[in-house]
């Protein structure tokens, strides 16, 4: 199972990250979620938490999503030491998507209300 | 503490400095939070005979109990002051990033004091408050403006993309700078806090900007109740035509519903269905021609405002927010304009100059009135200005940067129609130009406006989706249960939108439940909202504001459907409903009541 992801319909509502850290903290803060909405011109970008890994990847570059040119970074379901995003703020703790449980039930699939986020078989 | 932070955020200009001062429960209680609380401070703290673009004046911007907790479309913020266009109390109502963050950076409560002696920003990062200097910014119109901040909070705080996309940014163009009476508080790349020229308020503290990043939280009461219940709010959203269409037209629904009622605002309001606009009666076809993609404000389902191209027009960036409704027609049908690239260009405009487009629009209009009718010499603009001429995008640039005759623009709709001889040419209520959608063509829209504490605004009616209804008495009673209701949501703060008649005020005592742990029930809120209308009412009559009127158009000049508004039959029986006096004072008794009677000292 995956969470499949359709930027084109993202409004950038953030909901996401709000059930995300409701779910995970009992308390709302976009900062504790595992979920991150990027908010572009054409189209959002939501990028989940993916494993922490210890070092940051030298491959880096920029990646075209419909013509625009974004950061592989913000691309990149990994956290690692350069992608702060991914960090408790005063913790340092490290997020990672748990999938909200097992069976999975991902509560940001729950709360994107324009369907841009879906629960997939492999 | 659930729901409120329980503190207020002072920044005093003069001074520099900026302390945090404990939330008095009572505000909590009785006045939730948005307009409810930023009202009665207004009440408290301002003197209401002052200059409004006097130092004196304050600014202050709210948030509520449920702004940031993922309570469908609790993003919102309310700014309130005395306004410099109506010199009545006003609370325009702001969606997008900057209410959450706020929030989360703390505070219930931002309160503006005084007057910086020179242009700064200010950014507000947690307990991290800071004013910088913003001379370089001076001038700069909206989106760069933001631009230049994020730059620089990102160099100051170290702050990745995701986090500056997150922030949120209150500023002014140079409408607000120059203090154009109708200047608008712009936020997140084209919303606003749009009506009654609180812009200006913010230019006359030289305040560019305002912007915050928070990184707390919200806590709520009953965590489980709250995902329960927001869930449901969703399938039963989800599973309705209501909901897909709202989100899918947003505002672009209602040209084409305006002009099949005849209430499309046209021409200075000399008609109310403009021709050109039935080319977009079906939204799908504006959808078509401009969208690029939905737009949300923060924790909203619908994502309602659209983000668009425009086309073949290097003046103009590629997507910009809008336009809506209210744009389309007081900028466009208003003044001939039905292309939608000019209706794209004419909202783009306005939005970087940081001018509200519904009095812009009924400025314009006025002018082209006048020019058409031969009030208005050639001469004194320097090009002919007919309705539908796009050298009104000139005039827009001139007024917001006070050049020609755009200076005495500046100074709203009654100074410049007096000064050529016609004042009830413009189409105003207090000095707000009329909305959207033409009081004549319903019952009692013109008494919602007429009684609006803030002017004729369209956030303070829900009226033309009751079209249909014939009976006079159901829309004064209405009417008045409408104005309270928006009241209570205002303070709530939840949007318009949404929430969009009396009926949903069972909901938005649910979710202040979840998250606050109190009991408040529709009963209980319902006193809030006439509270808060009565306590308007008493500020705008200290400030000496007290008429209910219409323009003569309106009243006496039949246009739409061959009626009038018989605002002289209305109005005495409003008052009564209201429990005021005949000539609209509150009385005694209503004031006691709501525990308003200190209130009302000196006026009554
Ligand atoms: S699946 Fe659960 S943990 Fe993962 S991002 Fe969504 S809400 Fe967060
Ligand atoms: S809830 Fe859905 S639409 Fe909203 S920001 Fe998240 S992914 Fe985008």
């Amino acid at each position: 199972m995956k969470i499949k992801i359709d930027h084109k319909t993202c409004t950038g509502c953030k909901q996401c990250e709000i059930i995300c850290s409701l779910a995970h903290t009992g308390s709302v803060n976009p900062w504790r979620s595992r979920i991150r909405v990027y908010v572009g011109e054409e189209f959002c970008y939501p990028v989940i938490a993916g494993p922490y890994t210890e070092a940051a990847c030298n491959s880096k570059g920029t990646r075209m999503v419909e013509g625009l040119e974004i950061d592989e970074c913000v691309t990149c379901r990994a956290s690692c030491p350069s992608k702060s995003v991914y960090k408790e703020p005063d913790t340092g703790i490290p997020l990672k998507c748990d999938f909200c449980g097992d069976p999975p039930n991902p509560q940001c699939v729950q709360w994107c209300a324009p369907n841009c986020l879906t629960l997939v078989e492999e | 503490m659930f729901g409120w932070n329980g503190k207020i955020l002072r920044i005093d200009l003069t001074k520099g400095t900026s302390w945090v001062e404990a939330m008095p429960t009572y505000l909590m209680e009785e006045y939730i939070g948005g307009r409810g609380m930023s009202d009665r401070i207004v009440f408290d703290e301002i003197d209401p005979q002052i200059d409004a673009l006097s130092p004196e004046n304050k600014l202050i911007f709210s948030t509520g109990p449920l702004t940031g907790t993922g309570a469908p479309s609790a993003s919102r913020f309310m700014v309130s002051a005395k306004s410099p266009l109506s010199n009545c109390v006003s609370s325009p109502c702001c969606g997008g990033y900057f209410g959450a963050n706020l929030k989360y950076s703390g505070y219930d409560l931002l309160i503006f004091e005084g007057k910086s002696p020179e242009p700064v920003y200010v950014t507000i990062l947690n307990d991290r408050v800071e004013i910088h200097p913003a001379k370089h910014l001076w001038g700069k119109e909206s989106y760069e403006t933001e631009k230049m901040i994020r730059e620089d909070m990102k160099a100051r705080f170290n702050l990745d993309n995701w986090a500056l996309n997150s922030m949120g940014i209150a500023n002014i163009g140079p409408a607000g700078e120059n203090l154009v009476r109708f200047a608008c508080i712009m936020s997140d790349g084209g919303r606003a806090a749009g009506r009654s020229g609180l812009g200006a308020v913010m230019g006359s503290k030289n305040i560019k900007a305002v912007a915050s990043i928070g990184t707390g939280q919200v806590n709520i009461a009953d965590v489980e109740g709250f995902r329960k219940a927001v869930m449901a709010f969703y399938k039963e959203a989800r599973d309705s035509g209501d909901f897909y269409k709202r989100r899918r037209y947003g505002t672009w629904g209602l040209p084409g519903r305006a002009n099949a009622s005849k209430s499309q605002a046209a021409f200075n309001f000399k008609d109310g269905y403009f021709k050109k606009f039935v080319k977009y009666e079906d939204p799908e076809k504006i959808i078509e021609l401009i969208r690029v993609r939905d737009e949300a404000c923060f924790s909203c389902p619908f994502g309602c405002s659209k983000r668009s191209r425009i086309k073949n027009d290097p003046e103009y960036p590629l997507t910009a927010k809008g336009p809506e409704h209210e744009t389309m027609a007081l900028l466009g049908a208003n003044c001939g304009l039905g292309d939608m690239n000019d209706l794209c260009s004419a909202n783009y405009l306005c939005n970087e100059l940081g001018m509200d487009t519904i009095t812009t629009g009924a400025m314009i209009s006025c002018a082209m009135e006048l020019f058409e009718e031969g009030h208005l010499p050639e001469k004194d603009i320097g090009y002919p200005l007919e309705f539908g001429n796009t050298n009104m995008f000139m005039l827009l640039k001139q007024i917001a940067r006070r050049e020609g005759i755009g200076d005495l623009m500046a100074q709203g709709g009654i100074a410049f129609a007096s000064q050529y001889g016609h004042p009830e040419l413009f189409m105003g209520i207090k000095g707000m130009g009329i909305p959207a959608w033409h009081p004549q063509a319903f019952d009692a829209l013109g008494l919602q406006y007429a009684t609006c504490n803030t002017g004729g605004a369209h956030t303070k009616s829900t009226m033309p989706f009751y079209e249909g209804r014939k009976d006079p008495a159901f829309f004064v009673e209405f009417t008045k249960k409408d104005q309270d209701y928006l009241a209570t949501a205002d303070s709530g703060i939840l949007c318009w939108i949404i929430y969009h008649g009396p009926e949903w005020g069972d909901k938005m005592a649910e979710w202040l439940n979840y998250v606050t742990g109190t009991g408040f029930t529709k009963e209980t809120l319902d006193p809030l909202g006439e509270r808060i209308w009565n306590l308007e009412k008493l500020f705008n009559m200290k400030a000496g504001v007290k008429e209910d009127t219409l323009p003569p158009r309106i009243t006496k000049e039949p246009r739409v459907k061959n009626r009038v508004v018989p605002l002289d039959k209305l109005l005495p029986e409003y008052y009564e409903m209201r429990g005021w006096d005949k000539d609209g004072t509150p009385t005694k008794k209503k004031l006691e009541e709501l525990k308003l009677e200190k209130e009302g000292e000196g006026v009554i």
